[in-house]
């Protein structure tokens, strides 16, 4: 039960990564929150959606919800934050410009899906449970995790083994002196946004799936559960995204069995605040120095 | 009576930024401290204003330790400070400005503070007045109303200054004060330097300028890849071989 | 002329409503607090209200008190952690904060009402008792404004090194002025129990802090007229462009993004510092250098 509980939980994890370490990746690159990716995440889901009730194979959709999902999220970036970063003070800025793009979208989806649950139809996965070892393991976990672990592959090979990766280290390490060599800095943010909403898009379809549930309000816990993750592995941190959010899909799977049902926010928020009490800039992150609240 | 740093240390990992510094601040003198760059004079600064930890030794302000208060406290200890890079705040009128200095001598209690009682207002129109009477004495008593953030830069170094004043401290940290100013402006300061010298306020200038710190000051420390390479009269100072060889190369001013 | 005021009464007890929260986040917001939690402070005080009154039977002023007071410990209690973390940190742990209030009132059924909320709440505070509200919080915050308390957060807000190396002590000040909002959205939301006979969990999400913070924001971060303009243009722009109505949210969005972007100090405070530079414009700043003489 418990093992079942936990391979259950690593699934869930698999696709919080897919939201998290693109959520993170934005961080790390220009230090702002984009606060409607939990937006962009359900506009894969929708875009999915209705690609299959056209008609489409899943596999199209699936790809259809990543390229606009990071279109989507690149607009947001021209839209909402490059005047921004220019005027300096933009942490604050991007919180509420972000903010207003999510209500945009989420405007527009409760428009489109006049605010009815959508379903996918009944066999788009089809329902395949494997056994091995006493566990159970559907056919849509299995693809679950897969899709979680491709991706999470190529990214990290992106940005640790190309050109690209390395042109996106440099931009997140100084604006000015990446230029100075001669990258682009707004082709690397196009880029980089694009693979964040990517991720989030997919992530959406396969929470979609999951749950068998698109309404225009899904992106909001996830938002949030995002918050938690970049906290417990470090704003801004990959490795760290990734760790957290398989921690994270296990608690979650495992407070929900174990704990007293409704509890499970609560606990896991509750929980992200005593980390911060012990580590102020979560639980993988770096230390800043320069503090004026007291002496570290 | 002084502002004493005692075998003042500061460590990063293994790296080691200050080593054992003593320095003296008397009341009623300028003490100049300074060095090429990268000797450590930054990490010297933010130790005795409390933005930095201290590894190793001690930091007194008369006989009160603040080798580990926060900032804040540091203030009300009576050291006040400005900034190498003017940090003034931009939005606020000029006079304003001045008058979050007097922040360490006001009384009045929160609950007046937040009901609007007599108290509260009459203590402000008194820190008003204190403020003009200030701006009066540098000579910007027209400026009050503008705001700060724009001022031109010798404007906006004296608005620095007095606001680090009107907290009347005993001690005052002046961290490169005329970087960026000619010698006309450079001059008009001095002249006030060696006022507040005189009315008892003690001084340390971390200056870049060694022309300007030997004619005003009558200690010189000189620091060197963290440690204290001389000290004394700005004459003896000037000529030991030391002195030289750290800043050839330098900018000799 | 009489009928048509009565008209808009529903619409000024929603603007005094509203207000009493907008200027809950300026306070904090002015203190350089990126506290984003005022609508879950207000979700406390609410149901701190609502079920004293209705449960225990509590007369509305007493347990008007008692929202003030259970909205600015738990802010007391938030600050703790608050007060270590800083810009960024801070709004996301007030997040999710609201979040802790909304899935514990779903979750605490018995004291709460669960997902139903609470109802058959006396309606106690109408129009005349909201203005009395409004005036007495505008007072608080100009009186705030003009004291030292003020000079401490305009200086924290802008500089936190210059404000610490003048004295002034971060973490108190920031606490206090968290702790204040608190009370204040404490009360607020009380009233709003107060005055609409029911109470759900739900009400206090996020689209409500959305637009708490686009008053705010669309206003004027630091003047006093900043949540007074901004609350008022936006509340009462749907009721002139009926078609907009329906698309409350969408406007809400739409505005925070021009806003920020275009009039990053809002409408209020953009005026006032036009009026000013206005006043002093017969001398710009460089021809009175030179005109000091001495």
């Amino acid at each position: 039960m418990l093992l079942q509980q936990l391979l259950n939980g690593v699934v869930v994890g698999g696709v919080y990564a897919l939201f998290a370490v693109g959520f993170n990746l934005v961080f790390g690159v220009q230090r702002l929150l984009n606060l409607a990716h939990g937006a962009v995440f359900m506009t894969g889901a929708f875009v999915a959606y209705y690609t299959v009730r056209a008609g489409g194979p899943l596999i199209l959709g699936f790809v259809a919800a990543a390229v606009a999902s990071g279109v989507l999220a690149m607009i947001i970036e021209i839209v909402c934050f490059r005047r921004l970063r220019k005027s300096g003070d933009a942490e604050f800025g991007a919180i509420i410009s972000s903010m207003g793009a999510g209500m945009v979208i989420m405007t527009f989806w409760q428009w489109v899906s006049q605010t009815q649950v959508l379903r996918f139809p009944f066999d788009t996965v089809p329902v395949v449970i494997y056994r091995f070892w006493g566990l159970r393991v559907s056919l849509l976990q299995l693809l679950m995790a897969a899709a979680a672990i491709a991706i999470v592959l190529v990214m990290a090979w992106f940005i640790y083994r190309t050109a690209f990766g390395r042109q996106v280290r440099a931009v997140t390490d100084s604006e000015r002196a990446s230029m100075l060599v001669g990258i682009n800095p707004n082709r690397i943010y196009n880029l980089t946004y694009f693979i964040s909403g990517a991720l989030a898009g997919a992530a959406g379809v396969l929470v979609g799936l999951a749950f068998n549930n698109i309404n225009f309000t899904m992106g909001e816990p996830y938002l949030m559960f995002g918050f938690a993750i970049i906290i417990l592995g470090g704003l801004g941190s990959i490795p760290g995204a990734l760790m957290a959010s398989l921690i994270f899909g296990m608690v979650q799977t495992l407070s929900i069995a174990y704990l007293p049902s409704g509890l499970t926010t609560a606990f896991i928020f509750s929980a992200m605040f005593l980390i911060l009490l012990v580590r102020p800039n979560g639980l993988m992150g770096r230390e800043e120095a320069g503090s004026l609240r007291g002496r570290r | 009576m002084a502002l004493v740093l005692d075998n003042l240390s500061k460590r990063f990992g293994g790296v080691v930024a200050s080593e054992n510094v003593n320095i003296t601040v008397p009341k009623g003198k300028i003490t100049g401290l300074i060095g090429p760059n990268g000797a450590g004079k930054t990490t010297i600064v933010n130790m005795i204003t409390g933005m930095l930890a201290v590894s190793g030794g001690t930091i007194r302000v008369d006989d009160t330790d603040i080798t580990r208060a926060p900032a804040d406290q540091i203030c009300r200890a009576g050291l006040a400070r400005t900034f190498q890079n003017i940090r003034i705040l931009p939005e606020n009128s000029v006079l304003d400005n001045i008058l979050i200095g007097f922040h360490r001598h006001e009384r009045c209690s929160t609950l007046s503070a937040l009901l609007g009682l007599p108290a509260s207002r009459r203590e402000t129109a008194a820190m008003r007045a204190r403020a003009e009477a200030l701006l009066e004495r540098f000579g910007m008593r027209h400026l009050a109303e503008y705001p700060a953030g724009g001022l031109s830069y010798g404007h906006q170094r004296r608005v620095e200054m007095m606001r680090a004043l009107a907290s009347e401290p005993e001690y005052i940290l002046l961290d490169e004060p005329i970087a960026g100013m000619n010698d006309v402006e450079s001059d008009a300061l001095a002249v006030l330097f060696r006022d507040l010298a005189d009315s008892g306020i003690g001084i340390l200038l971390i200056e870049h300028n060694l022309r300007f710190v030997t004619r005003l000051c009558e200690h010189i420390y000189v620091l060197d890849g963290g440690r204290l390479i001389a000290e004394g009269a700005p004459e003896a100072v000037l000529s030991d071989p030391a002195v030289l060889t750290a800043y050839v190369g330098g900018e000799h001013a | 002329m009489m009928n048509l005021l009565l008209g808009y009464q529903p619409l000024l007890d929603l603007f005094l409503l509203h207000l009493g929260l907008a200027y809950a986040q300026w306070l904090v917001l002015r203190a350089g607090v990126f506290s984003l939690g005022t609508v879950g402070l207000a979700a406390v005080g609410a149901y701190t209200g609502g079920i004293l009154v209705v449960t225990y039977g509590l007369p509305a002023p007493l347990a008007l008190i008692a929202s003030a007071l259970s909205g600015g410990l738990v802010a007391l209690a938030l600050s703790v952690p608050l007060a270590r973390l800083r810009g960024i940190y801070q709004a996301i742990a007030t997040v999710a904060f609201i979040q802790i209030v909304l899935s514990l009132n779903i979750y605490a059924t018995n004291v709460t009402g669960g997902a139903q909320g609470i109802t058959g709440i006396p309606k106690t505070v109408g129009t005349p008792l909201l203005l009395v509200a409004g005036a007495v919080t505008i007072y608080l915050m100009y009186a705030i404004t003009r004291s030292r308390l003020g000079r401490a957060f305009d200086a924290i807000r802008q500089n936190e090194a210059v404000a610490a190396s003048l004295g002034v002590s971060i973490v108190r000040h920031q606490t206090l002025a968290f702790v204040l909002s608190g009370a204040l959205a404490g009360v607020y939301g009380a009233l709003e129990a107060f005055h609409s006979y029911a109470l759900v969990p739900s009400q206090f999400g996020f689209p409500y802090l959305i637009a708490i913070l686009s008053y705010v924001v669309f206003g004027g971060r630091t003047s006093l007229w900043g949540p007074i303009v901004g609350t008022a243009v936006l509340i009462l722009l749907p009721e002139v462009v009926r078609p907009l109505a329906d698309a409350r949210m969408l406007v809400f969005g739409i505005l925070l993004i021009l806003t920020i972007n275009f009039l990053p100090k809002g409408i209020a405070d953009t005026l006032i510092e036009r009026a000013r530079g206005r006043r002093l414009g017969a001398r710009r700043p460089a021809e009175a250098d030179t005109a000091k003489g001495s």
